[in-house]
This record gives C-alpha cells, structure tokens and sequence, in this order.
C-alpha cells in the first residue's frame, strides 16, 4: 500500500514536470539537431533517462535545467550512434525542411533560416537565452564553458543574423 | 557608460536593463537598443516552433516493494507460504531484504533495485549529467571540505582539477560524488567509505569505462570516457584520499 503510494507520488512528480516543461524539451532538442524527427527521439530517450533518474532531481525548482541537461546528452549520444554528417542546407530531407517550413510568414521564414545556419556554438546559446529564459550564468553551467566565452558567442550570433536580415 | 560598452551589453542581452544614464543622453544607442529588442522578438517567435502532442514512452516499472519485486523476478523466486505474507509489515520489510538478498539485487533508499553497484553507479551518474562539464573552473577547498567532511575521509587535490562536488546518495547512504578532468573529459569519483567489496569490479556504460576499486572497509569508484586510460588516475586517486574511520 505504501510502496503504491510511494510509485504514483513519483509517477505524478515526473508527469508535473513533463507537463510543465515537455514544450521547452522538444523546442531544445529540435534546434539542437535542426531535425523534427530526431527531436522526438531525443525527447523520448530524454524522457525515459529522465524517469529512471527521477530521484536524482532533489529540487523541482532546478527541473528545467535538470531535464534539458538530459535533452542534452541524448541528443549528443544520438549524433555519437548515428555519426551523422554535417547538415547541407540544399539537401535537407523531409524533416529537417519541416523545422523551417513551420507557417507561410515569410519574415519569420527568413529568420528560421537563418537561426537554422547558424554554427551549433552561436545557435545553442542563443536557444537558451532567447526560448528558455536562461542566464549567461546558467547557459554557461549548461554549456560548459566560461561566461566570457558565452557572452561573446551571444554577440556574434546576433550579429550574425542581424547581418543576415539586413541582406535579406 | 560608452556607446561601445552599452552597445556590447544589449547585443549579448537586449533585455539589460543598465547603463539608463548613457541612454538617456545617445539617441543612436536608443535606436541600437530598439533595433536589438525587435531583432530578439523576431528571433524568439521564429524559435517557438509547435510541439507536437506530449507522446510519454512506456515507462519501465520500477520496483518500490516486496510484491512487485517478488513479481518481476518470479521466475527465480520461490513463494512464501500465504500466512507469512500476512504477517506484520515490519516482516515483510526483512522478507523483502532476504528476497533481495537471494536474488543479487540492491535496494537501496529509494526503493529502487540495482543488479550491483556498478549498475547503480551508472545510473546515479546518468542522472546527474550536470556534474560531467568540461571545464577548467575548480571548487573552492571550501566546497570540498563541505562534501568530503574531515570525520569521511581526508583528502588533497593531488588527484586532478576538481570541478564538482556533491553529496549523493548510493547504496543508502549519502556519499561524496567528485569530478576531476581527465585528458578526454570529465571523471567521476565516488568516495564509499561504508561499501565494502572483496575485489576491483570493472563497469562499463554508454561510452564509459570505471571501475570499483576496494579500499579499506570500503571503495572508491572511478568511471571516466570510454577512451580514458585511468589506471594513472587509479593511482593519484587512491594517494589523494585517507579514510577517516
């Protein structure tokens, strides 16, 4: 009796933070890999990691850090299993074309694109700060790096697309 | 406040809030500040593509207590007569370690089972992929201290860089969970001075490598890479750390 209250306690926990921050995973992941059917992979392997680790997350509070770390590494181990080669921007196949086919606005299309072409180190951090509210504290916790060095990526990223607007 | 420091502020956080006296007088910053806020809205609403519905995986049962245990395992498991599973819930405790015991499994404080300890490792650490970052940013002695408490163990930073610590809870007890950076990436140590192994246990995960290494009364657990060489780390380790007890 008590274990089955101990197991649906646990279950409600893990379905309060899926619930809460399911979108944040598929978004991350998806412009982690710039690839729709890879993102659900990813959330799906992040989803079961994160389940069985459960107990390892002491504070909800740090939930979204917790489970985007895991969308993280899932999407790392996905690349490191498939060794899939560098996306060609004029070859894209079905699902990599739908991140960027999203809605017929032409303005958002162009800046799609051009998040889409970004280098994966000018992309990410720009993810988290612009889509998950993170810090440049907590992108660089994430990311692994100094905060100098996560300030600078965040510059030139915007540069980079302010620059590709203005051509556009 | 110049236009170049203003200008860096808002390019790398359009949303910074300082440097109101500089604005107040740079009508150019002004515009660059608005410039830059209408370029993050658009790169925001450009980055919120639609999720598809919430799709959750089977999830795997895992096992809290003595029925489902005695179920997944019941191949190997004889049953008990009817009257001793209606005995008191303080036998079904010890009925469940015995179980456990008969079967190789670990039960540990969160009633999960583990096949070993090197699986329960494994899965701690899988849970906990913050503390495996690439950095060259150590604790402080403070930090450390705080984890590996004098009356645990003592222990010197001859080991490696330490760039995390924290205290974990494996096989029950809380124990003290450091990362020091190996030449291809992070390498967890897990002090256990309580667990106690009659040999060295090799363990290997998704692209990791470690083994568990008897020291005293109890062991140490060290998983890195799986290109890691980590019989030199083995060595600094086990120099770097003194049981207390």
């Amino acid at each position: 009796m008590h274990s089955n209250k101990a197991a649906d306690a646990r279950r409600q926990r893990f379905d309060r933070q899926v619930g809460i921050y399911h979108q944040d995973m598929y978004r991350y992941a998806a412009w982690l890999s710039r690839d729709k059917t890879i993102a659900e992979d990813v959330v799906q392997e992040a989803l079961l990691r994160a389940w069985k680790s459960l107990d390892a997350l002491r504070d909800d509070s740090s939930a979204k850090q917790w489970l985007l770390t895991i969308v993280r590494r899932e999407n790392a181990r996905y690349f490191e299993r498939k060794r899939l080669e560098t996306v060609d921007i004029d070859n894209l196949t079905a699902s990599q074309a739908a991140l960027l086919a999203e809605q017929p606005d032409e303005a958002l299309d162009e800046m799609r694109l051009a998040i889409y072409e970004l280098e994966d180190d000018y992309r990410e951090p720009l993810v988290l700060q612009v889509l998950m509210g993170f810090s440049t504290n907590e992108i660089a916790e994430q990311m692994g790096l100094k905060q100098g060095a996560v300030l600078t990526r965040l510059h030139r990223a915007r540069a980079k697309l302010k620059d590709q607007m203005a051509r556009s | 406040m110049n236009c170049e420091e203003y200008r860096e502020a808002i390019a790398t956080d359009p949303s910074f809030d300082g440097g109101a006296g500089h604005l107040n007088e740079c009508a150019a910053c002004q515009q660059y500040r608005s410039d830059m806020q209408a370029l993050d809205q658009r790169i925001s609403r450009a980055l919120a593509i639609d999720v598809p519905e919430l799709q959750v995986p089977e999830l795997p049962e895992l096992s809290t207590s003595k029925s489902e245990l005695s179920t997944s395992k019941s191949d190997n498991v004889i049953a008990l007569p009817n009257r001793r599973r209606q005995s008191q819930a303080w036998f079904a405790m010890a009925a469940t370690v015995v179980v456990a015991a008969l079967l190789g499994v670990r039960l540990v404080g969160t009633g999960i089972e583990y096949d070993s300890l090197a699986d329960e490792i494994l899965a701690h650490l899988d849970g906990e992929p913050n503390a495996l970052r690439v950095t060259d940013v150590a604790i402080t002695a403070k930090r450390l201290n705080a984890v590996v408490p004098a009356d645990i163990a003592l222990m010197d930073h001859s080991a490696g860089l330490i760039t995390y610590a924290q205290t974990c809870p494996i096989g029950g007890r809380d124990v003290p969970h450091l990362v020091i950076q190996g030449e291809r990436g992070p390498i967890t140590i897990l002090l256990m001075p309580e667990e106690k192994i009659s040999g060295p246990q090799r363990l290997s995960g998704d692209n990791v490598n470690g083994v568990i290494l008897p020291v005293g009364n109890g062991s140490i657990a060290i998983v890195g890479e799986r290109d890691e060489r980590l019989d030199r780390i083995e060595e600094s380790v086990l120099k770097s750390v003194a049981w207390s007890t």
